[in-house]
């Protein structure tokens, strides 16, 4: 039988639920430290809501016909691009400039922490160049 | 690139939601559209030309400023 795609979102968001769950009841019994029973509450916020709207996306005609409208609208996919483009190079220019100022201040470690952060960022587009280039 | 669309959507009486349903896009890109701040893909260009019942060139001039 073939799952669809809004049945694999609902599963996904169950999962979430489960997960967190699992990870909140074993924070609370004291088997993981405080920062997992944030995590797992999180999971479980994200899992319910994200269930909410989905179970909403299959009940009812109209949400569904404007999140179909939403998502596929082509302006709001180029806004999307460009604006993760604009955050990427953002980001790599914040970078540069905390790495120089670091290294002012005589803080190595963030300095090269910064500059990590910007070779990686610069290998990953490299490599989504290279994929995009075979692509099209 | 300029369009005609807001020109051509008047003519018909047709409203800017009315547009954005039929070409299953959202008001806003209709709007974009139509004050020219946002060029359209060569396929919802042709959806539009067709709406209409023209050309792409009739509705969209290219500009080359």
């Amino acid at each position: 039988m073939k799952c669809s795609n809004a049945m694999k979102r609902m599963i996904l968001s169950i999962a979430w639920i489960i997960v967190g769950a699992v990870i909140l009841v074993l924070a609370l019994f004291g088997k993981l430290d405080e920062f997992w029973s944030g995590f797992g509450g999180a999971l479980v916020a994200v899992g319910v809501l994200q269930l909410i709207r989905h179970i909403r996306y299959r009940t009812n005609e109209e949400y569904k016909e404007k999140v179909d409208v939403e998502v596929n609208d082509e302006r709001n996919k180029y806004l999307s691009s460009q604006a993760w483009a604009w955050t990427g190079y953002i980001f790599v220019l914040c970078a540069a400039v905390a790495a120089i100022t670091f290294r002012v201040m005589g803080k190595d470690e963030l300095c090269s922490l910064c500059a990590a952060a910007i070779s990686l960022m610069c290998v990953i587009y490299f490599v989504a160049y290279m994929i995009l280039k075979r692509k099209y | 690139m300029k369009n005609k669309v807001e020109i051509l959507r008047k003519e018909r009486g047709i409203k800017q939601d009315e547009l954005a349903k039929a070409l299953s896009v959202s008001r806003q890109t209709i709007s974009s559209l139509e004050t020219g701040k946002y060029n359209p893909s060569i396929m919802l260009a042709y959806k539009i030309a067709k709406i209409f019942d023209l050309t792409i060139e009739e509705v969209f001039i290219f500009d080359e400023d």
